[in-house]
């Protein structure tokens, strides 16, 4: 199996695998609970905690545990909503998300809430004087990902945040890391409210966290008992939370290194499609190289996905989550349909071999070159 | 250019004879909490310098925080170049991303037979960054940001406006206290400022399992744990309670319970400290605040020992208590929910004027040597560093 869509998801490595086995088995007290068996957990859920905001230089206690990032989208977009909707009921969300930021958007808009969407650049930046003018006295919340799920632009939280807060200081800025975390490096400091997920970084599914500044303050979603957390009541999935702050460690050694081995399988496979006509890169200069997106202008994406299926090659077309419909991001970018709807997403990780590369790029010439005649 | 940090020293300049004990023991204090980061410590009377990597330098700066005994903690800026073209530019490439508008020079020569004197560098280097950045200007009077270049033998040095340390004595430079830890939101705070006066600290804490939990003991750890980022280490006492508790709840009237209860802890804390080489007991009382923390319930308690009690609290308020407790972290802590064994068996109506002669009368009916010396006979010591072992290694 050659599986080049690590992007949509990532199999959970061995290590942390090992440990929720080894923490469903022996850490079986409930981390609310007050017998010793519940200490042993809390204790255990304080150190993962721990961890996690040490490796990002945060506050253990803004850190809340979700499913994954969609909930921790909903919880950080839905909830700054509620807290701030007598002073304002204006957001402000970028064209290059990931699809369940504009649901939840739709949602927010049916019941009153005005959403903008600020214009981004050629490269996929997003275009800043356009950001600063639609920034208003009621904007509670901008909301832009750091990395784009699609096209993989990576955008300077930093500068966006000073733009923000320049037009309008009380304006909340959430931004969903879920395909930054763990490929380049990040800094929650950026940003008031951040959104992850663990399966990205191969940590189970079911599992993530929204990075909440000791600052602000959102409504909750879910309402319940246990001392954990006021925005996550319940009892903790002590396994999940302990792969998660295990994947974020394994997955913060040698980010650099990881990266620039990546981007050399990424050259390679840009300039074997560069002899093909029919084949747009959909790469831009603040394109991550973990994600490399193409449009095959003269074949249906999914065609060419299932003949991959047959030699066991796995990519992806635009984003797992919005398939079937064209995609937003390069449409976004540039602005041309047809490429749009001829996508598809090759994501690379760090444990994709050289040999991976070459037997994919081997099969993609065989076959293209038959199905293009 | 190469970077350093500079501390400038607390109170202890108003030191004199012993200023150079009080010195080196804030070296050592150093020492001791880098003691995983390669470094080098140089020292006169007036500052110190700490070499380290350049990458280390933010850990570094942020671990000092934390010491007693620094007035000010600044990154400074150290070149072999000497000639005041260099100066000129050095300074230009050092301030040109630091937004200020207005700033002062201030040179000091301690090679005085650097040709161009002290104000002279002053005015060049002053009026050089007027003529490359825009909108800003001198103020020698209240300028917003300070310019100061130190010229020594064969090297120049160049710093800027600091972060604040914590001021206080070294730890240690006094001496040793014991602290009498509770669960609360006093005794940590408590035992934060008796450090800041440059006594180290051990912790003694009374527990009554099975009517307090092992959560409760978690706590008090955890608490220590806090303190010991001040202490570079603390060695907590545990003493098990239970059999006193449960003899005074049989034997003495119950509005003395709490006044009897705390008689015998000062004995426990009084001979735990004597055996340790602790001057002092400290605690977190302040006046007023509960029944055993009246005058008159101070006096009837303390007059079971004569080893000094430092009660740093005594005329705080509880609001200004939690201020400290919030900025130390501790006061998260505090407020977890355990019962501790001074908040098990409390009367309805405790005594808020004891009477000494009564107390006396009472502890007649109990054999207060032979249970103050079985529970330190059998007591438990737990050393405490600030940075707690990863227990979990293999797991996470």
């Amino acid at each position: 199996m050659i599986y080049l869509d690590y992007s949509a998801t990532t199999p959970v490595s061995y290590e942390v695998l090992d440990t929720v086995s080894k923490v469903s088995k022996e850490f079986v007290g409930n981390a609310n609970s007050l017998h010793a068996l519940g200490l042993k957990s809390a204790n255990l859920l304080e150190s993962a905690t721990k961890q996690i905001a040490d490796i990002f230089s945060i506050n253990p206690n803004e850190i809340v545990y979700t499913s994954g990032a969609t909930e921790a989208n909903n919880m950080a977009i839905i909830g700054v909503a509620m807290a701030n909707h007598r002073k304002g009921k204006h957001i402000i969300v970028s064209k290059l998300e990931h699809p369940s930021v504009y649901v939840i958007c739709d949602y927010l808009k049916s019941i009153g809430f005005e959403i903008s969407y600020v214009n981004n650049d050629e490269n996929g930046l997003i275009d800043f004087d356009d950001l600063k003018n639609k920034i208003r006295e009621d904007t509670i919340l901008v909301s832009i990902c750091m990395v784009n799920s699609e096209v993989g632009v990576r955008q300077p939280l930093k500068i966006i945040r000073q733009i923000i807060k320049k037009e309008n200081i009380a304006t909340i800025f959430h931004s969903d890391m879920t395909q930054a975390i763990g490929k380049v490096p990040v800094n929650f400091h950026d940003v008031d409210l951040a959104s992850m997920s663990a399966h990205k970084i191969f940590g189970p599914k079911g599992i993530g966290f929204l990075y909440k500044s000791s600052m602000i303050k959102i409504t909750p979603l879910i309402y319940g008992s246990g001392k954990s957390n006021e925005l996550k009541p319940g009892t903790p999935p002590l396994p999940l939370i302990a792969a998660l702050s295990k994947a974020i460690r394994l997955a913060n050694n040698d980010l650099e290194k990881r990266e620039r081995f990546v981007n050399l399988l990424n050259e390679k496979i840009v300039k074997f499609l560069e002899q093909y006509p029919n084949i747009k890169i959909n790469k831009t200069k603040y394109s991550i190289p973990q994600i490399l997106n193409i449009s095959i202008m003269n074949i249906m994406p999914e065609t060419f996905l299932h003949i991959l299926d047959k030699y066991e090659i796995y990519v992806g077309t635009n984003t797992a989550c919005s398939s079937g419909n064209i995609s937003n991001s390069v449409m976004a970018i540039y602005n041309d349909s047809k490429r749009a709807k001829h996508t598809i997403r090759i994501s690379l990780s760090y444990v994709t071999t050289t040999d991976e590369i070459n037997k994919f790029l081997e099969v993609f010439k065989e076959e293209y070159e038959k199905i293009s005649l | 250019m190469k970077k350093i940090i500079i501390l400038k020293y607390g109170e202890l300049t108003t030191k004199k004879d012993n200023i150079n004990y009080f010195i080196k023991t804030l070296k050592k204090n150093i020492s001791e909490v880098l003691e995983n980061i390669e470094h080098e410590i140089y020292y006169d009377f007036g500052r110190m310098f700490i070499y380290v990597a350049e990458k280390d330098i933010d850990e570094v700066v942020n671990i000092l925080q934390n010491i007693f005994g620094i007035f000010e903690i600044i990154i400074g800026f150290k070149d072999e170049n000497t000639n005041i073209e260099s100066i000129k530019s050095n300074v230009l490439n050092l301030v040109c991303d630091k937004e200020f508008k207005t700033f002062k020079v201030i040179t000091k020569r301690s090679d005085k037979s650097y040709p161009t004197n002290s104000m002279e560098i002053n005015n060049i280097v002053g009026e050089y960054l007027l003529t490359n950045i825009s909108n800003i200007a001198v103020d020698v009077h209240k300028p917003e940001f300070l310019i100061n270049i130190e010229i020594r033998k064969n090297e120049i040095l160049y710093y800027f406006n600091g972060i604040k340390g914590l001021g206080g004595y070294p730890v240690g430079t006094l001496g040793k206290g014991l602290l009498m830890l509770s669960g609360g939101i006093d005794s940590p705070v408590a035992g934060y400022m008796t450090i800041k006066r440059g006594v180290k600290i051990e912790a003694i804490y009374f527990e009554s399992p099975p009517h307090t939990s092992e959560l409760a003991k978690d706590k008090v750890i955890k608490l220590a744990r806090v303190l010991a980022k001040y202490n570079s280490n603390i060695k907590l006492h545990i003493i098990n309670f239970t059999e006193i508790q449960e003899t005074i709840l049989k034997n003495i009237e119950h509005e003395y319970l709490i006044t009897i209860m705390r008689r015998m802890m000062y004995r426990i804390s009084a001979i735990i400290a004597h055996n340790n080489k602790c001057n002092i007991l400290i605690n977190g009382e302040s006046i007023g605040q509960v029944a055993s923390q009246t005058l008159t319930s101070m006096r009837a308690i303390n007059e079971v020992i004569k080893m000094p009690v430092i009660r740093p609290l005594a005329c705080f308020d509880k609001l200004e208590i939690i201020s400290i407790a919030k900025k130390i972290n501790t006061y998260e802590i505090s407020t977890l929910p355990y019962e501790d064994c001074c908040t098990i068996f409390v009367p309805l109506h405790p005594v808020i004027n004891p009477d000494i002669a009564k107390c006396n009368l009472y502890e007649k009916n109990i054999d207060v040597d032979k249970l103050v010396h079985k529970a330190i006979k059998n007591h438990e010591v737990i050393d405490i560093k600030a940075k707690e072992d990863n227990k979990f290694i293999d797991i996470l």
